[in-house]
């Protein structure tokens, strides 16, 4: 387990120098060493202003998904939750765009608090619908029900932007969502909330560990199911806010990153402390992978990374459906 | 005969309101026209200019909503009887988003150096098709492929995400496509029918007018379909080879009206569940109540967009799906609770 660990980490940081080095021209070492170095020319500006925010900002943003997905997947004991799939996504970026457009937020703190009442509506929204089919939570209703949140709140998001053109060209590059040409200071905002997110859901490891049993169990070991799962939700959408702020509304990452995660632990099962760790690593990993192929595969122009990360998601969402015969029953 | 007339009552209200609609949306505008010039231009005896307005810019964009809420309606309601799943619709089964990349695809493939067209453009809807019924095959052969129990659930799901795949890939393909293409594109796949021309109606009218045969040939089939598969079977319902017909049949509709109008959601999940309410399943017409029904919608849903915050047209689509996302998630609680 450390073992693995420590590999993610250096494919993570091989991940990242690679992130400097490649796009639309390839740097050689020197130049980009050169370039951290406070070097200066048209080579160093690409480096230290376009690539070296954007990955930071991958870092951050695939971190927080991957964490939320987890918190999601193991409170809600399903394995298709996800702050994608589930709205919770659209909910930050409507609520962004509602203060952006209607209220002329402008300010990093505004769209930051925008994003986290979004996120957490939307998640309050979903589970109440779910929770109230009967039958807690059913895996494949709480999807039917993100989805359906997602496209209504996606709808009135694009209403929003068709009234308001000016801000159109200020957000549709944001919600298309991508980690190119973002503030650096969005970090400022992200990286608190990653903060508290990893701690809080290093606090609730252990009821969350206990919560993997059915809810009869975890009661009578003493641990408040309600508040737990609660917590975790909201820290859920905390992570997930961040997110949608730094980078717009991405889809899948939060699905894929704990499932690899889960697979490298070679079947042993993991505790959630320890899948915790690995999600943050994975999360990190796949958003800087998935930004570079991004810049590459359609060079010279650049391909929105929600749609790489799509053509992942869509296969492993597929196969996840398929392994889980019982899902819908 | 008694069936019949009660089913004509039945449809006289939906009837009158799509006519009164036209004549409004008809009459709604950059310049408003009272609905006694807009009857007096149809029936050509109006001024000149009110004839030319109504007659090539408003109702041609009329008839295309009318028609491709209907087929959008009938594709629904057919997919709805296939699959056996209430929540099941053209574009949740991602059949839509298949039609898009099937048209994104051909602009991409069939444009030259200077972004202009090397085949005719009236082979559009062809690529439309094509794409539908790429995704919706492999939606059905991932689901028949699945062990599992509870098909129709698990359908929809598969639908979901296929949905999803098409959608990156018409991203994916319109940034690696020729820029005029990619913003004329983008215009269309919001789903809209301002950009309407006669050829549009035209083409869509023929695709629902060969429709009509088929569907009167299997009308007992599809009446049947709601019947579990044992007492179908008892029945002695071929329902494969009826399935898949009745399936190619809401596929084809549903890539006539994408291929002309964009994606437009939701009509093909709301109108066959208002039709139920108000005409009733069994009844005879009801597919014919489903029909009009989304015209209603799609016709409602463009006139709105037209009014609300002149002079900008926000896309039918973002107002039907205002409609019918509710309307899901009701669905979705109604039903799982009855099951529990």
């Amino acid at each position: 387990m450390r073992r693995t660990a420590i590999a993610l980490c250096l494919a993570l940081c091989a991940a990242v120098v690679f992130s400097l080095h490649a796009g639309l021209t390839f740097y050689t070492p020197q130049t980009v060493f050169a370039a951290l170095m406070g070097g200066e020319g048209a080579d160093a500006l690409i480096v230290t202003t376009l690539r070296l925010p954007r990955t930071a900002i991958g870092v951050v943003c695939g971190a927080s998904l991957g964490l939320s997905g987890l918190l999601m997947q193991s409170v809600t004991r399903n394995p298709l939750a996800e702050p994608g799939l589930l709205g919770v996504n659209a909910g930050g970026a409507l609520f962004v765009t509602f203060g952006v457009t209607v209220f002329g937020v402008a300010s990093l703190a505004g769209i930051g608090v925008a994003a986290v009442m979004g996120a957490l509506a939307a998640t309050a929204l979903v589970f109440s619908i779910s929770a109230s089919t009967g039958g807690a939570g059913n895996p494949a209703t709480t999807l039917l029900a993100g989805f359906t949140v997602a496209a209504l709140l996606a709808s009135f998001t694009q209403t929003l932007l068709l009234i308001d053109e000016t801000a159109l060209e200020t957000l549709l590059f944001w919600l298309s969502g991508s980690f190119s040409d973002r503030p650096i200071g969005l970090l400022q905002l992200g990286v608190p909330l990653l903060l508290i997110g990893a701690v809080g859901s290093f606090l609730l490891a252990t009821p969350l560990d206990v919560l993997r049993l059915d809810d009869a169990s975890a009661r009578s070991v003493g641990v408040n199911v309600g508040v737990v799962r609660l917590a975790a939700l909201g820290l859920a959408a905390l992570l997930a806010a961040g997110a949608v702020a730094m980078a717009g509304p991405v889809l899948f990452l939060g699905l894929v990153a704990p499932h690899l995660a889960r697979r490298l632990t070679d079947g042993a099962l993991p505790s959630t402390r320890q899948l915790i760790v690995l999600s943050l690593l994975m999360g990190a990993l796949i958003a800087v992978l998935a930004d570079i192929l991004a810049r590459i595969i359609v060079a010279p122009g650049e391909a929105p990374m929600s749609a790489v990360l799509a053509l992942v998601g869509v296969p492993m969402l597929i196969h996840l459906l398929h392994r889980r015969k019982g899902l819908a029953a | 005969m008694m069936a019949g007339v009660s089913a004509l009552v039945r449809l006289l209200p939906v009837m009158l309101l799509v006519s009164v609609l036209t004549l409004a949306a008809t009459g709604i505008g950059s310049s408003f026209m009272p609905p006694d010039r807009v009857v007096a231009a149809l029936a050509g005896q109006g001024s000149r200019m009110d004839e030319v307005i109504v007659w090539t810019l408003r109702l041609p964009r009329v008839a295309l909503a009318i028609l491709a809420g209907a087929a959008l309606a009938l594709a629904g309601a057919l997919l709805q009887r296939v699959v056996r799943n209430p929540m099941a619709s053209p574009s949740v089964l991602g059949i839509t988003d298949g039609a898009a990349v099937g048209v994104v695809l051909f602009l991409w493939l069939f444009s030259d150096q200077a972004n202009n067209l090397t085949v005719s453009i009236h082979w559009q809807p062809l690529a439309a098709i094509a794409g539908a019924a790429a995704f919706g095959a492999l939606v059905i052969a991932l689901a028949s492929l699945d062990r599992g129990s509870s098909k129709p659930l698990k359908i929809i799901l598969y639908g979901i995400a296929l949905a999803a795949l098409a959608k990156a890939a018409v991203t994916l393909l319109i940034i690696l496509g020729p820029v005029y293409r990619a913003s004329q594109a983008l215009t269309w796949l919001t789903g809209s029918v301002g950009a309407a021309h006669w050829q549009d109606v035209l083409a869509v009218g023929l695709g629902l007018a060969a429709v009509i045969p088929v569907l009167l040939l299997q009308r007992l089939t599809i009446r049947q379909l709601v019947l579990d598969p044992q007492s179908a079977a008892v029945s002695g319902l071929s329902l494969d080879r009826a399935q898949v017909c009745l399936l190619a049949v809401a596929v084809f509709l549903t890539a006539m009206a994408t291929a002309h109008v964009g994606a437009i959601g939701f009509v093909g999940l709301v109108a066959p569940h208002v039709a139920r309410i108000f005409h009733g399943q069994f009844r005879s017409g009801y597919l014919f109540s489903v029909a009009l029904t989304g015209s209603f919608l799609v016709l409602a849903a463009d006139t709105l967009a037209r009014i609300i915050a002149p002079p900008l047209e926000l896309p039918a689509g973002a107002l039907t799906a205002l409609v019918g996302a509710p309307l899901f998630l009701y669905l979705l609680v109604k039903g799982r609770q009855s099951h529990a």
